[in-house]
C-alpha cells in the first residue's frame, strides 16, 4: 500500500514537474510586449525609430489607461503581464517591493548611462538598484503669456511675483494661477524652503520647520488666486487670457499654442528667504523590464534598451512631442538646442527633485493634498493641520505594511 | 410525492445557472475579500502573503475613531435626508404628471428620465464644473449677476453637503419617479371616483387612497435607494474630495473615510478587514429593516 502511494505520489510530482517546466518558443522570445499610458507622438516616434533599430525583434505596444492597476493583478503572471512597460518612475519602488520588477543594469553596456542627467538615473534607482532606464523626463515650468507679462516683467523672485500678482490681480484677472492646493504643484514652494515631504527612509516631513515656513508664505500666494485648485479651472483661466503666468507641465504647451497664446517659459523664481529657488518635482518616463521577460527574454530585452540608449531616439521623442531627453548627448543637436521648451526643462532639471519612489510615497500624495486643503482653503492654523497630516502619514504608512 | 420531489429537483436544476452566476458575481467575491482580510497581502508580501488571523480586524478597529463615527453619524444624516427629499419631489413630480389631461405628459417623463441616460461620473463633473465652479459656474454666474461676490460652494461642510445632495437627486430620482409612477398608475381610478362623490379632498384622496396603495409597491425601491444612498461614494468623492482637486469640505461618508484612511494604503489585507466590517454594518442595518417589513406584514 505504501509503495503504491509512493508510485502514485511520485508520478503526480513528476507530471507536475512537467507541466511547471517553462519552455519558449523562439518566435516568443523575439517578440516584446510593452505596456504604456504615453500619448500618440510618443509612441509613434518609439515605433518608428525601433523598426529600424532593433528589425528582428518584434514589439508591440499596448496602450492601459490604468497601467498600475492591472500591472498588480497580472504582474507575476507571464500569460498575462507584458515583458515591459514604460511608465513614470515614482512607482518603482512599488513594483520593487512587489518583486516583478528585474534591475535593468545587468541588460545595459557598462558604459551606457555615462552621459545621461545623473536626475534620471537617480529617479528610477530603488534601494540601490536601478530599475528604470531613463527615456525623458517632464518637469514643471514657468510660463507666461506675453500679451500681458512682457519679458522685462517677469519676476526673478517669489517677492517679486508677489508684488506682480498684487498689482495684476482683480476684476476677474489673475496675475498668477497654480493649482496652489494640490501636492504635486506645492512640492515646489517646500522645496523651495528646504523642505521636503518625504525622505528617502520613508520619515514624513523630515523638516517640519521648512514646510510650515513655506505654508505661511504660500498663503499670501494662494489669496490672489482662485479658490478653485484643480487642473482644469487653472489651465482654463491661463489659456483663455485671464491669467498672466502659471506654473504648468509640457503638456500645457500645445494647448496653449492652440489657443494662440504668445508663450514665454522662464526659470522658476527665486525664495528670498532662503536663496533658493522654487524647486518641482520631476517624473522621469523610462523602460522597466518585468523579471519574466529578463530572464526568458533576455536577448531581445537587452536589443531593446541597447537601441534605447542611443541618443537617436532621445532626438526624436523631443521633436516629435517636446520630451526633455534623458540622454545629455541629445542636447548637443541643433534642433534640439533651439527648442525652447525642451531647453527650459533641461535648464529646471538642474534644481528639480525627482518625485520619490519609496511605496510610501503613494500615501503622502494623499495626506499632503488634506494638509494644504486645509491650510489654503479651510482656513485652519498651520501649526494644527501640520500635527494632523504628520499623524495621518505615519498612520497610513505603518497601515501599509 | 414523488412527484413533488421530482419537481423541487428540476427546479433546483433550472435554476442551477443562476445560481452559479450569482455565486461568481456577488458571492465569491465576498468570501475571497473575507479570505485576503485575514491575510498580510500589502505592497511588501503581494504575491507570498500569509495568513495572519484577526490581525487586520484588530487594527481596522484603529481606523474607527472620531473620524470614523462623525463620518458615519454623517452618513445617516445623508442618507436620512436624501431618502426624504426623494420621496417627496419624486412624489410631487409623479402627481403632476398624473394630472388628467396633462398636454405632453410623455415628453416630460422622458425629460425626467434624462439624467439616468447619462454617466453618473459624467454628470457629476459636470454640476462641478458647469454649476458649483467658482470661477466659470452657471450659480455664480448668477451671483454676479445679482451684483454678489463669488461663492465658492464646496468649500464648507453645511454647503457641500447641500450640494452634494443636488447632485444625488438629480441622480436618483429617475429611477423613484419612475416607480412611483407605475405604482400610482396602478391604482383602479374607481376608487377616486367613489372618494370624490363622497366629497374628499386631494389631501383626502392622498392620504387615504394613493399613499397606502402605492407603499408596498415602491418599499422594494425604497430599500434599495437608503443602500446606495448609504454607501454612496462617487458623489462626495468627486464633487469635494478627489485627489488633486479638493475643495476644503470635510464633509464624509464612511465610505469616502475608509478610502482615505485605508483603501491608499496598498494592503490589501487591512483594507479588506475594513470592507468586511463596513459590509457587517450594512448586513446589521439590512437585517433591522427586513425584520421591521415582516412584522408589519
Amino acid at each position: 500500500m505504501k509503495k503504491t502511494l509512493a508510485l502514485i505520489l511520485a508520478l503526480i510530482m513528476l507530471v507536475s514537474m512537467t507541466a511547471c517546466r517553462t519552455t519558449i518558443d523562439p518566435a516568443q522570445a523575439n517578440k516584446l510586449t510593452v505596456w504604456h499610458d504615453k500619448e500618440d507622438a510618443v509612441i509613434e516616434a518609439l515605433e518608428s525609430y525601433l523598426k529600424t533599430a532593433v528589425p528582428d525583434v518584434e514589439i508591440v505596444f499596448e496602450k492601459k489607461t490604468s497601467l498600475t492597476d492591472s500591472l498588480k493583478l497580472v504582474g507575476n503572471d507571464p500569460s498575462a503581464a507584458p515583458d515591459l512597460f514604460i511608465f513614470a518612475h515614482d512607482k518603482v519602488g512599488v513594483f520593487a517591493e512587489m518583486g516583478i520588477l528585474a534591475p535593468v543594469k545587468d541588460l545595459l553596456a557598462a558604459d551606457a548611462l555615462e552621459h545621461y542627467l545623473p536626475m534620471t538615473v537617480e529617479a528610477g534607482t530603488y534601494q540601490d538598484t536601478l530599475y528604470q532606464l531613463p527615456l525623458y523626463f517632464e518637469t514643471l515650468l514657468f510660463m507666461y503669456n506675453r500679451r500681458y507679462m512682457q519679458d522685462d516683467e517677469v519676476p526673478v523672485t517669489t517677492d517679486g511675483l508677489l508684488a506682480y500678482m498684487q498689482k495684476n490681480t482683480g476684476r476677474g484677472r489673475y496675475g498668477f494661477v497654480e493649482q496652489h492646493s494640490t501636492a504635486y504643484y506645492s512640492a515646489a514652494w517646500i522645496h523651495g524652503f528646504g523642505g521636503s515631504i518625504i525622505d528617502g527612509s520613508g520619515t514624513p516631513f523630515p523638516d517640519a520647520k521648512a514646510v510650515k515656513d513655506a505654508l505661511e508664505y504660500h498663503l499670501k500666494f494662494v489669496a490672489l488666486m482662485p479658490g478653485e485648485t484643480e487642473y482644469n479651472t487653472v489651465n482654463t483661466l491661463f489659456l483663455e487670457g485671464k491669467a498672466d503666468a502659471t506654473i504648468g507641465g509640457p503638456w500645457m504647451v500645445p494647448s496653449a499654442r492652440a489657443a494662440e497664446i504668445n508663450l514665454g517659459i522662464a526659470a522658476m523664481p527665486t525664495v528670498d528667504a532662503t536663496g533658493k529657488a522654487l524647486a518641482p518635482y520631476s517624473g522621469v518616463q523610462g523602460l522597466h523590464v518585468l523579471k519574466y521577460a529578463a530572464e526568458h527574454k533576455s536577448e531581445a530585452v537587452k536589443k531593446l534598451c541597447a537601441a534605447l540608449t542611443d541618443p537617436a531616439i532621445g532626438i526624436d521623442l523631443a521633436l516629435a512631442s517636446g520630451c526633455a531627453p534623458a540622454n545629455a548627448l541629445c542636447y548637443d543637436d541643433e534642433r534640439v538646442k533651439n527648442d525652447e521648451l525642451v531647453q527650459a526643462m533641461r535648464a529646471t532639471a538642474e534644481i528639480a527633485v525627482p518625485m520619490p519612489n519609496i511605496p510610501e510615497m503613494d500615501v503622502m500624495w494623499t495626506v499632503v493634498g488634506n494638509l494644504l486643503t486645509d491650510v489654503n482653503l479651510s482656513g485652519k492654523g498651520i501649526d494644527d493641520s501640520f500635527d494632523a497630516a504628520l499623524k495621518q502619514a505615519e498612520q497610513l504608512i505603518d497601515a501599509m505594511k | 410525492m414523488k412527484n413533488r420531489k421530482k419537481d423541487t429537483l428540476l427546479s433546483y436544476l433550472w435554476s442551477t445557472p443562476s445560481l452559479i452566476l450569482i455565486a461568481l458575481m456577488v458571492v465569491f467575491p465576498i468570501l475571497y475579500t473575507g479570505y485576503i482580510s485575514l491575510t498580510n497581502m500589502n505592497v511588501y508580501h503581494w504575491f507570498d502573503f500569509t495568513i495572519v488571523g484577526m490581525e487586520n480586524y484588530i487594527r481596522a478597529l484603529f481606523v474607527f475613531d472620531s473620524g470614523f463615527l462623525s463620518a458615519l453619524i454623517a452618513t445617516v444624516i445623508w442618507t436620512a435626508v436624501n431618502m426624504v427629499l426623494q420621496l417627496i419631489i419624486a412624489f410631487v413630480l409623479v402627481t403632476l404628471l398624473n394630472v388628467q389631461k396633462l398636454k405632453l405628459r410623455k415628453l416630460y417623463k422622458t425629460l425626467l428620465m434624462f439624467p439616468w441616460a447619462m454617466p453618473g461620473y459624467v454628470s457629476i463633473l459636470l454640476w462641478k464644473t458647469g454649476m458649483f465652479n467658482t470661477q466659470f459656474g452657471l450659480l455664480n454666474q448668477w451671483m454676479e449677476k445679482l451684483g454678489q461676490d463669488a461663492v465658492r460652494w464646496l468649500s464648507s461642510d453645511v454647503s457641500a453637503f447641500i450640494c452634494c445632495t443636488v447632485v444625488n437627486l438629480w441622480l436618483a430620482l429617475p429611477f423613484m419617479i419612475m416607480i412611483m409612477d407605475g405604482a400610482m398608475q396602478s391604482i383602479d381610478r374607481s376608487y377616486y371616483e367613489s372618494a370624490l362623490l363622497d366629497g374628499a379632498s386631494w389631501l383626502d384622496r392622498t392620504r387615504y387612497i394613493t399613499v397606502p396603495a402605492i407603499t408596498p409597491i415602491i418599499a422594494p425601491a425604497v430599500i434599495i435607494t437608503v443602500f446606495t444612498t448609504f454607501k454612496q461614494f462617487d458623489v462626495v468623492y468627486l464633487l469635494t474630495q478627489q485627489a488633486g482637486a479638493k475643495t476644503g469640505s470635510g464633509f464624509h461618508t464612511i465610505l469616502t473615510y475608509a478610502y482615505e484612511n485605508a483603501f491608499i494604503t496598498n494592503n490589501y489585507g487591512y483594507s479588506s478587514a475594513i470592507s468586511i466590517i463596513i459590509f457587517i454594518l450594512l448586513l446589521v442595518f439590512s437585517a433591522r429593516y427586513q425584520m421591521r417589513e415582516e412584522r408589519d406584514r
